[in-house]
C-alpha cells in the first residue's frame, strides 16, 4: 500500500476504512438507521389512523346489525344480533380486541359476510394493485420524455404546449375524465370495454384491455403532474447548478447535459414525489373502481362503509395507510441506494 | 455564483439597438399581468354567473321540473341547455350547483385557513411538546387516505352541505397548518425577530405583526389552488351520493345522474364536466400565475 | 478603445504537445519572462458587452471590455465581486443563459467566438478552451463517479475507446497529482477534499488539451495551503503544456505572485492593464490604488482579501454617465462625467482615467 505514505488531506476518509467488513459497516450504516427510524415513526401513525377510523365509524348512525336486518327489523331483533356480533360492547374494548389480532397479523372476519378479511383482501388487492401499477408505469413512461423535451428549451414551443396540456390535465377531475374516456372509447368508438374486469387467468390482453380506461383515468392527471414537476426540477438544475456549467464547458451537447447530468440529479426529486403520491393515488382508486365496476379494494371500501362493516373498513384503511408508509420507506431506501452521498453516509 | 435565476424570460437577439430601451421589459410585465388578469376575470365571471345569473335572467327553478319536459335538447325554448331526466333546466342546475360548489370550496378554505393556520402557527411558534403533538396528529391526518376519511365522515354526518364542508375540512386543515407552520419557522429566523427581542417587544406580537403581510401571498396562492382541489373532491362526494343530497343540484351529482344515460344523452355529463373543468382550471391558473408572479420578485 | 497593439515579450510554448514539453522558461512566476519572439495574440477581446434582461430590468454586467492574451502566458483579471469577471469569461465560451445579450468581438486563434454556431462552439469548449470554476463542491456532478466525469471529457474530444479513455484519465489524474488515482477514479466527488476536487476539475479541463485555460476564482474556496498548491500546479502545467491561463481573482496578492500580466476590471470594463511588475510598480488608476491601498504593500499577508474600497459598487442597471468610478473616486474631476478612453498611455501600460495617480491635476486647472 503506497497510499499510507501520502499526506492525508483533511475531510477524506482513510482509504483503509472501506476495507472493513461489510457486516459491521451495514450495522452502523446510515441506511439501516434510516429504516429503523422510519419504522418507529410509522407505529404511532398507524395507531392514530386506526383509532381515528374506529372513532369516526362509531359516529355513523346505525350499525352492521341494523344494516343486515333491514329497516323492518324490531329493536329486539337488532339488539340480539348486536349481542351476537359483539357490537354492543364499548368501542375501546372492540378496538383493543381488533388491535390484539392485528398485531399478530389477524385482521378478523367481515361482520357482514363472516369471511376472513385476509381472504377478501387477497381477492381484491391484486386488482387495485394492477390498476395502480399500470397507471404509474404509463404516466412515468410518458412524463419523462415530455419533461425532457420541455426542459430542453424553457419557454420554447414544446414547453408551452406541455404547460398548457398539463395545466388542463391537472384541472380535470378523474371521475370526469373517466366518463369522457368511456364516452369516447367505449360508447362512440366501441374499441374498449366500458366497465368490468377480466382477470389475468383469461389472458394477458383481455386483462390489460379491461384496465386501459380506468388506468388512463388515473394515470393522465398523474402524467401531467410528474411531467410538470420533472420539467421544473430539470430547469432548476440546468439554470442553477454549477455542475451543469462544468458539463457544458467540457463540450457536452445540450441533450446530453440534460439527460446524462441534469436528469440523473432530478430523478431523486421525482422519486420522492412518486412515493409521496402513492398514498393519495390509492385513495383516488375508490371512485374509479366504482365507475368501472372493478372488484378492487376501493369498491370494497364503499360497500363496507355502506353496510357499516367496521372490520372491513378498518382493514382497507390499514392497507391504504400501510401503502403510504411503505412507499415513503421505499423512497428513502431508493435514495440510499441511488444517491452516492447517502450511500456513503456523508449527508 | 449562480448564473441564472430567472426561468423564462423574454430575450431579444444580440445586436438589438438601444433605442427601444423599454420595449421587452414592458412586454414581459404586460404578459405577466395578463396571466393573472385572464384567469382572475374567468373566476369573477363564473362567480357572477352563479350568484347573479339566475336572478338576472329569471331562469326556471333547478328542481321540481315538469317530467313531461325531460330530456329536452339544448336550445329548446326556455331551456338554453335543455333539460335533465326530471325535466329540470340544465343551465339553472349548473348555476345553482356552481353556487353550492363555490360556497363549499370557500367555506372549506376559510375553515382550513382559520383552524389549520392557527394550529400551524401555534405549533411553529410554541415549538416543543405542543409542536410535536400537533405535528403528529397532522401526520396521522396526512397518512390517512383523505378520501376514505372524508367518505366516512360524510357517511357519518349524512349528506348535506354543512356536513360536506366539515368532511372536506379534513383535507384543508392539515395542509394550511403545514404552510403556516413553515412560515412561522422561517419568520422566527429573520433578523427583525432578534432586533425585536433586543427592544423587549414580546416575540408573539412581532410575529403576529409580520405574519399576515409575510405569508399572505403564499396563503392566497395556496388558497386558489385549494379552491380547485376542494371543488373536485366535493364533486366526487356528490358523485358518490355523499355530498349535496339529490334533488338539490351539484356538479358532482349531475355527472352521476348523467352517467346513467351516458350513451343516449352524453350532454348531461358533458355540461357539468365542462363547468367543473373550466372553474377548476381558472382557479389553478390564477394560483399558478400568482405564485409565478410573487416568486419572480 | 480598439485596435490596440502590444509587443510581446513572453515565452511562447509553440504548439501544444501532450506532455513533457517545457516551455523555454519564464523564471520566477511573478516577473515577465525574458525576451522571446513576438507572437500573434491567442485571444483578442474587443469591446465586449453583456447585458442581462431580468424581470423587466437590464443589468449591464460587461460594458466594453477589451484585452489581449498571448499564447502560453498567464494573465490575471482582478476586480471587486460583481465587476463582470465571471460573466465576461463565460460569455466568450458561450456559457451564459439565454437572458444574456452579448455584443462585441472575441477572437480566439483568429476565429470569432461571438455569434459562433453552437455546434462549432461545442468543439472549442473543453477542447481548445477549458474552464475551472470557483466552487469545486458544486462544480462536479454529485451523482457521477470521478472517473466517468473525466472520461466523458476525454471521449468528447478524442476518438479513444473506453480503455484508452480510462488510461488517459488515470494519466491526467496523476498529472494533477491526485493521490491514488486508480482508487479515486471509482469514487464520488463528496468523498474527496476540496483541494482534490479542484485537481479533478483541472484534470477534466486538461482532457481536451486546451490552448487556453480560464480559472475562475479556482482557489477562492480553498484554504491557504491548498490554494498555493493548486496555483503552483496551474503554473507548472501552464509552462509544461504551453497553454495560456487566464486566472480570475479578486485577490491582488495572488495575481501579483503568479501572473505575468494583470487586467483590472471595474463595472464591466478593463480600467488598467499592464505587465505585473509595471502595474504594481506604477499604479495609475485611482481604483487600482484604492484596491492596493487597503493593504500595506509588502507586509501584507499573501492572499488576504482586500478590504472593500469606500463607497458602493455601482448599480449595473443604472450606471452613472462617464467614468463609473466617479462617485467613489478621490481624484474625480468635472471632466469625469465623460467616459475616459482606455488607452496605452505608456508603453505596455493601459488605463482609462482623466486624472491618473502620479500626475494629478486639481479641478480648477482643468477648465
Ligand atoms: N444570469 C444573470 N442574470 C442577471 N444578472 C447576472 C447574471 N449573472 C451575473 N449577473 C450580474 O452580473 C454582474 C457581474 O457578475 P460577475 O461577472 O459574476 O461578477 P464577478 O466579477 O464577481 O465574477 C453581477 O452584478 C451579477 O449580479
Ligand atoms: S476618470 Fe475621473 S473618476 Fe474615473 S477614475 Fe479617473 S479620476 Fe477617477
Ligand atoms: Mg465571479
Amino acid at each position: 500500500m503506497t497510499t499510507a505514505a501520502l499526506p492525508q488531506v483533511p475531510g477524506t476518509r482513510d482509504p483503509r476504512v472501506s476495507r472493513t467488513s461489510r457486516v459491521t459497516r451495514f450495522a452502523g450504516s446510515p441506511v439501516l438507521r434510516l429504516v429503523v427510524k422510519r419504522l418507529l415513526m410509522a407505529i404511532p401513525i398507524m395507531l392514530g389512523v386506526t383509532v381515528l377510523t374506529f372513532w369516526v365509524l362509531s359516529l355513523i348512525p346505525g350499525n352492521a346489525a341494523q344494516q343486515l336486518l333491514g329497516p323492518e327489523a324490531t329493536p329486539e331483533q337488532v339488539a340480539q344480533l348486536e349481542e351476537q356480533l359483539g357490537l354492543n360492547r364499548p368501542g375501546y374494548v372492540r378496538y383493543g380486541e381488533w388491535l390484539r389480532g392485528a398485531v399478530t397479523g389477524d385482521l378478523g372476519r367481515s361482520i357482514v359476510s363472516n369471511q376472513p378479511v385476509s381472504d377478501l383482501l387477497g381477492e381484491r388487492l391484486p386488482v387495485t394493485g394492477e390498476l395502480v401499477l399500470l397507471a404509474f408505469v404509463v404516466s412515468l413512461v410518458l412524463a419523462v420524455p415530455v419533461a425532457l423535451l420541455a426542459a430542453h428549451r424553457p419557454g420554447g414551443v414544446w414547453d408551452r404546449i406541455s404547460m398548457v396540456v398539463s395545466t388542463a390535465g391537472l384541472s380535470v377531475a378523474n371521475y370526469v375524465l373517466a366518463l369522457i374516456l368511456v364516452l369516447v372509447f367505449a360508447v362512440q368508438l366501441g374499441v374498449l370495454p366500458a366497465i368490468g374486469f377480466t382477470p389475468l387467468s383469461e389472458g394477458l390482453w383481455p386483462n390489460v384491455r379491461s384496465l386501459i380506461l380506468p388506468s388512463a383515468a388515473i394515470g393522465l392527471p398523474l402524467f401531467c403532474f410528474y411531467a410538470r414537476f420533472l420539467r421544473g426540477d430539470l430547469v432548476d438544475q440546468m439554470q442553477q447548478e454549477e455542475y451543469v456549467t462544468t458539463a457544458r464547458a467540457k463540450g457536452v451537447g445540450s441533450w446530453q447535459v440534460l439527460i446524462r447530468h441534469a436528469f440523473r440529479n432530478s430523478s431523486f426529486g421525482l422519486i420522492t414525489v412518486v412515493g409521496l403520491n402513492l398514498g393519495a393515488l390509492i385513495g383516488g382508486t375508490v371512485i374509479i373502481e366504482q365507475i368501472f365496476a372493478l372488484p378492487g379494494i376501493g369498491q370494497m371500501l364503499l360497500q363496507a362503509i355502506n353496510t357499516r362493516d367496521f372490520i372491513m373498513v378498518q382493514a382497507v384503511v390499514v392497507v391504504f395507510a400501510l401503502v403510504a408508509v411503505v412507499a415513503n420507506l421505499v423512497v428513502d431506501l431508493l435514495y440510499a441506494v441511488l444517491d452516492p452521498r447517502i450511500r456513503y453516509g456523508s449527508r | 455564483m449562480a448564473v441564472a435565476e430567472t426561468p423564462i424570460s423574454v430575450t431579444d437577439h444580440p445586436g438589438v439597438e438601444h433605442e427601444h430601451e423599454e420595449a421587452p421589459a414592458r412586454r414581459g410585465r404586460w404578459r405577466r399581468s395578463l396571466g393573472v388578469a385572464v384567469p382572475g376575470g374567468m373566476v369573477a365571471l363564473i362567480v357572477a354567473a352563479c350568484f347573479l345569473g339566475p336572478v338576472l335572467f329569471d331562469l326556471p327553478s333547478p328542481v321540481g321540473g315538469n317530467i313531461l319536459e325531460s330530456y329536452l335538447p339544448a336550445f329548446s325554448p326556455g331551456h338554453l341547455l335543455g333539460t335533465d331526466p326530471n325535466g329540470n333546466d340544465i343551465l339553472s342546475r349548473l348555476l345553482y350547483g356552481g353556487r353550492a360548489s363555490l360556497f363549499i370550496a370557500l367555506a372549506v378554505n376559510v375553515l382550513g385557513l382559520v383552524v389549520g393556520g392557527t394550529l400551524g402557527a401555534l405549533s411553529g411558534y410554541l415549538g416543543g411538546v405542543v409542536d410535536t403533538v400537533i405535528m403528529r396528529v397532522l401526520d396521522v391526518l396526512i397518512a390517512f387516505p383523505s378520501l376514505v376519511l372524508t367518505l366516512a365522515v360524510a357517511q357519518a354526518l349524512g349528506p348535506s352541505m354543512r356536513n360536506t364542508i366539515f368532511a372536506l375540512a379534513f383535507f384543508s386543515i392539515p395542509a394550511f397548518a403545514r404552510v403556516a407552520r413553515s412560515a412561522v419557522l422561517r419568520l422566527r429566523e429573520m433578523p427583525f425577530m432578534a432586533a425585536a427581542q433586543l427592544c423587549g417587544t414580546p416575540a408573539w406580537r412581532v410575529l403576529f405583526k409580520h405574519l399576515a403581510p409575510n405569508t399572505a401571498p403564499q396563503l392566497i396562492t395556496f388558497g386558489m389552488l385549494g379552491m380547485g382541489i376542494v371543488i373536485i373532491i366535493e364533486g366526487a362526494l356528490s358523485f358518490l351520493g355523499l355530498g349535496i343530497p339529490d334533488p338539490a343540484p351539484s356538479w358532482g351529482n349531475m355527472v352521476a345522474t348523467g352517467q346513467l344515460s351516458l350513451s343516449a344523452t352524453p350532454m348531461l355529463v358533458v355540461w357539468p364536466s365542462l363547468a367543473l373543468l373550466v372553474t377548476v382550471l381558472s382557479f389553478n391558473l390564477l394560483g399558478e400565475n400568482l405564485r409565478a408572479r410573487w416568486s419572480g420578485r | 478603445m480598439s485596435g490596440k497593439q502590444r509587443t510581446a515579450t513572453y515565452p511562447v510554448g509553440d504548439s501544444y504537445v501532450s506532455e513533457g514539453v517545457i516551455a523555454a522558461a519564464s523564471s520566477g512566476p511573478a516577473a515577465p519572462g525574458p525576451a522571446g519572439e513576438p507572437g500573434e495574440p491567442l485571444l483578442v477581446v474587443e469591446d465586449l458587452r453583456v447585458q442581462f434582461t431580468r424581470g423587466g430590468r437590464r443589468i449591464n454586467a460587461v460594458n466594453g471590455l477589451s484585452y489581449e492574451l498571448l499564447p502560453g502566458s498567464m494573465m490575471a483579471i482582478i476586480g471587486e465581486s460583481g465587476s463582470g469577471k465571471s460573466v465576461s469569461s463565460r460569455a466568450l465560451m458561450g456559457l451564459l443563459p439565454p437572458t444574456a445579450t452579448i455584443t462585441g468581438s472575441v477572437s480566439f486563434a483568429g476565429r470569432e467566438l461571438i455569434g459562433m454556431p453552437e455546434r462549432e462552439m461545442r468543439e472549442l469548449r473543453g477542447g481548445d478552451i477549458a474552464m475551472v470554476f470557483q466552487d469545486p463542491a458544486r462544480s462536479l456532478n454529485p451523482t457521477m463517479k470521478i472517473g466517468a466525469q473525466v472520461t466523458e471529457a476525454i471521449r468528447l474530444h478524442s476518438d479513444s475507446d473506453r480503455k484508452g479513455a480510462h488510461a488517459r484519465a488515470i494519466e491526467l489524474l496523476r498529472m494533477v497529482r491526485l493521490p491514488a488515482p486508480e482508487r479515486r477514479f471509482h469514487e464520488y466527488p463528496h468523498q474527496l477534499s476540496g483541494g482534490m476536487r479542484q485537481r479533478v476539475m483541472i484534470a477534466i479541463a486538461l482532457a481536451g488539451e486546451p490552448r487556453l485555460l480560464i480559472a475562475d476564482e479556482a482557489t477562492t474556496a480553498l484554504d491557504v495551503t491548498t490554494q498555493a498548491q493548486i496555483m503552483e500546479l496551474l503554473v507548472e502545467l501552464q509552462q509544461r503544456l504551453g497553454m495560456a491561463v487566464v486566472m480570475i481573482s479578486h485577490d491582488l496578492g495572488l495575481a501579483a505572485s503568479y501572473a505575468q500580466d494583470v487586467v483590472v476590471m471595474y463595472a464591466g470594463r478593463a480600467v488598467e492593464h499592464a505587465p505585473t511588475a509595471t502595474l504594481f510598480g506604477n499604479v495609475r488608476m485611482p481604483y487600482t490604488r484604492a484596491l492596493l491601498g487597503a493593504i500595506p504593500a509588502l507586509e501584507r499577508e499573501p492572499h488576504s482579501l482586500f478590504e472593500v474600497t469606500p463607497g458602493q459598487p455601482p448599480d449595473l442597471s443604472a450606471l452613472p454617465k462617464g467614468c463609473p468610478f466617479r462617485p467613489r473616486c478621490p481624484n474625480a474631476l468635472d471632466r469625469c462625467v465623460e467616459m475616459p478612453p482606455f488607452r496605452e498611455h505608456e508603453p505596455e501600460h493601459w488605463w482609462a482615467c482623466w486624472n491618473p495617480v502620479g500626475d494629478e491635476t486639481g479641478n480648477g486647472e482643468q477648465e
